[in-house]
């Protein structure tokens, strides 16, 4: 439902169905939740980062169907990087999450339009599909403190295969995107 | 044409960031950069493998194509989504001009069910507030994949017509009997015949029928007297309608009306009013983009006629010679005991000539004033155009009461017994002797 920026957006948010409000709710919240999680990981958030992750959060809760919404992404991706060095603790795990649900809420307010209401079909579908994602999630959080624990050397052909996995894992996604 | 199914926003940044941040972890040897990437990389991979191959069939339908102001039809929208990689169907119905929609905003959002059949049904109610015929433009129906990683717009854009008949104002007229020429009806005529109305009592005459004996008067008189009644007849209603503008902002039936609205509520309602005392009524429309003209007829369905050419009326050029050509162009073709009446705001003086010269012509012409109270032109860039309005205003005070010493009334449309103190004054003067132009 990508309409354009314009001031008629900030009114479309009075007529938002209720499921549509939490799902804005959650845009906001959950870039917020990873900084909050980097904060308790480090001590503390750069105020400058904070108060451009709040602000770009806010305009995709505007603006869910755009492309900046990768911004966000890579924006706390890079600070997380930067900032957290402690790769297996619980934070990991939560970070993950809180991407999930923002990622999760940025497409789930693209396919209605704002005032529709969500049914309860469309909300057990979107409920269960995510939960089998942060199983998923938590998975490879458990396997990498395994791995982590395990105190693996490097392999540089195992790096090249999973890399060439990867870019032809890429390959597949673009041409059955792009195709049909 | 749909364009097919197209990716999203939120595939590619699934896909990109899953990607790039799971490289990078590798390469850094950044284990959680890895696993912060696996959320949306598995949704990337699901929505891929999921993806849609077959396009939705959508259609869609009103209920009804003719409603009447104020009342409420359904649009329904069946969509087939026999792809099982299809998750979730969504409509937007285009609010339509004088019309209120539920939900308010039309939009409407189902998850699919694969297993009813595979349709998913929307519906939006859609309440017509005001006359006229619009086209009400199909929904947008938008169908998502899973992860909303796909998407299909639909591309049907062909307008489903609603035609919206007036509702009739509230009207009633107990005006003194009419004079009437018509064949038969229920206005007393102004000869003798067949009919219910004691006339007086006169001599038998050849023809007279038996049971009209009057026998006590025979029996005093030694000869046979008979009952006379007056015959009855029907009348001939002529509803002429300025449409040559459109005076005053219309809200619909729930707020404030302009001058066409009143007019054609207030000649529905004169219509139903005479036709259901089972007299002959025609209409005429002046001044409409195009030629609007229902014959003298009676009975009910003459009534849904006269409703449905009411309801295409659209207001003509706003250009003065084309008003006087229109109204020149204009010939009743009816015969002088019929009544005229006209509904105009009054705005056009080529209308207000016209009445004149339908009544030196012999007609019984009654003018209904439709113009609403309170309008005012006022344009914050134009100083004078309020001033101008006012002066017009004063101008249109001064021929109307030129009209009224022509012998023609002007009354404004007050519902019920609008025409009541009027017809009474026309009854009056129809009885007394009037020089016409012929």
């Amino acid at each position: 439902m990508s309409d354009g920026p314009d001031l008629g957006r900030v009114a479309a948010l009075r007529t938002l169905s209720t499921a549509q409000r939490m799902i804005r709710y959650a845009i906001v919240l959950a870039p917020v939740a990873v900084l909050a999680t980097i904060g308790a990981e480090t001590g503390g958030v750069n105020p400058p980062v904070a108060i451009v992750v709040v602000l770009l959060a806010g305009a995709w809760a505007l603006m869910p169907d755009g492309h900046l919404g990768l911004l966000t992404l890579l924006l706390l991706a890079w600070y997380w990087a930067a900032t957290v060095d402690h790769p297996t603790a619980v934070a990991t795990l939560v970070a993950a999450l809180a991407v999930l649900v923002f990622h999760t809420a940025l497409a789930a307010a693209t396919v209605a339009p704002p005032a529709a209401r969500w049914s309860r079909s469309m909300l057990h579908r979107w409920g269960r599909r995510s939960a089998v994602v942060a199983a998923a999630t938590a998975a490879a959080w458990g396997a990498a403190r395994l791995l982590a624990s395990a105190r693996i050397d490097g392999n540089a052909a195992l790096l090249s295969t999973t890399l060439l996995a990867l870019a032809g894992g890429a390959v597949w996604l673009r041409r059955r995107s792009l195709t049909r | 044409m749909s364009a097919g199914w197209q990716p999203t926003a939120a595939l590619v940044r699934a896909a990109l960031f899953g990607l790039v941040l799971m490289v990078v972890g590798m390469l850094l040897r950044r284990v959680d950069l890895v696993v912060i990437a696996v959320p949306l990389l598995v949704i990337a991979v699901w929505s891929t493998a999921t993806r849609p191959v077959a396009t939705p069939e959508v259609a869609q339908r009103i209920d009804h194509h003719a409603l009447r102001e104020g009342e409420t039809t359904t649009w329904r929208i069946a969509v087939g989504t026999p792809d099982p990689g299809i998750d979730d169907v969504a409509a937007v119905l285009p609010m339509p001009r004088f019309a209120e929609l539920d939900p308010p905003q039309g939009s409407v959002a189902a998850g699919t069910d694969h297993e009813g059949g595979g349709v998913t049904n929307l519906e939006v109610l859609v309440r017509s507030t005001r006359w006229g015929r619009r086209g009400v433009s199909p929904a947008w129906v938008i169908a998502s994949s899973s992860w909303a990683g796909f998407r299909w717009v639909s591309s049907d854009d062909l307008p489903r017509p609603l035609v919206t008949l007036p509702v009739p104002a509230a009207f009633d007229a107990m005006p003194p009997p009419a004079t009437a020429h018509g064949l038969v009806g229920l206005n007393r005529a102004s000869r003798a015949g067949s009919g219910t109305e004691f006339a007086g009592i006169r001599p038998f005459q050849a023809g007279d029928r038996l049971r009209r004996i009057h026998w006590p008067r025979s029996m005093r008189t030694g000869t046979l007297h008979v009952t006379a009644t007056w015959a009855e007849e029907d009348r001939h209603v002529a509803l002429v309608i300025d449409a040559f503008g459109d005076v005053g902002d219309s809200d619909g039936i729930d707020g404030r009306a302009s001058s066409l609205d009143t007019a054609v509520r207030a000649a529905g309602a004169i219509a139903e009013h005479h036709l259901q005392r089972g007299e002959r009524v025609s209409m005429q429309v002046l001044g409409a983009r195009q030629r609007l003209h229902v014959p003298p007829a009676s009975g009910v369905g003459h009534l849904r006629r006269i409703l449905d050419r009411l309801t295409a009326i659209e207001p003509g050029p706003q250009d003065r010679s084309a008003h006087d050509t229109a109204a020149g162009r204009l010939r009743l073709g009816i015969d002088p005991g019929a009544l005229v009446v006209m509904l105009s705001p009054l705005v056009a003086t080529s209308v207000l000539e016209r009445a004149i010269d339908w009544s030196g012509r012999g007609f019984t012409v009654v003018v209904i004033d439709t113009l609403p109270t309170g309008v005012v032109d006022d344009d914050p860039d134009d100083p004078f155009r309020a001033l101008a309005w006012r002066i017009r205003l004063l101008e249109r005070d001064r021929e109307i009461r030129r009209v009224q010493q022509a012998g023609v009334p002007v009354v404004p449309w007050r519902g019920p017994g609008s025409l009541d103190e009027v017809l009474r004054g026309v009854h009056r003067r129809a009885r007394g002797p009037r020089a016409v132009r012929r």
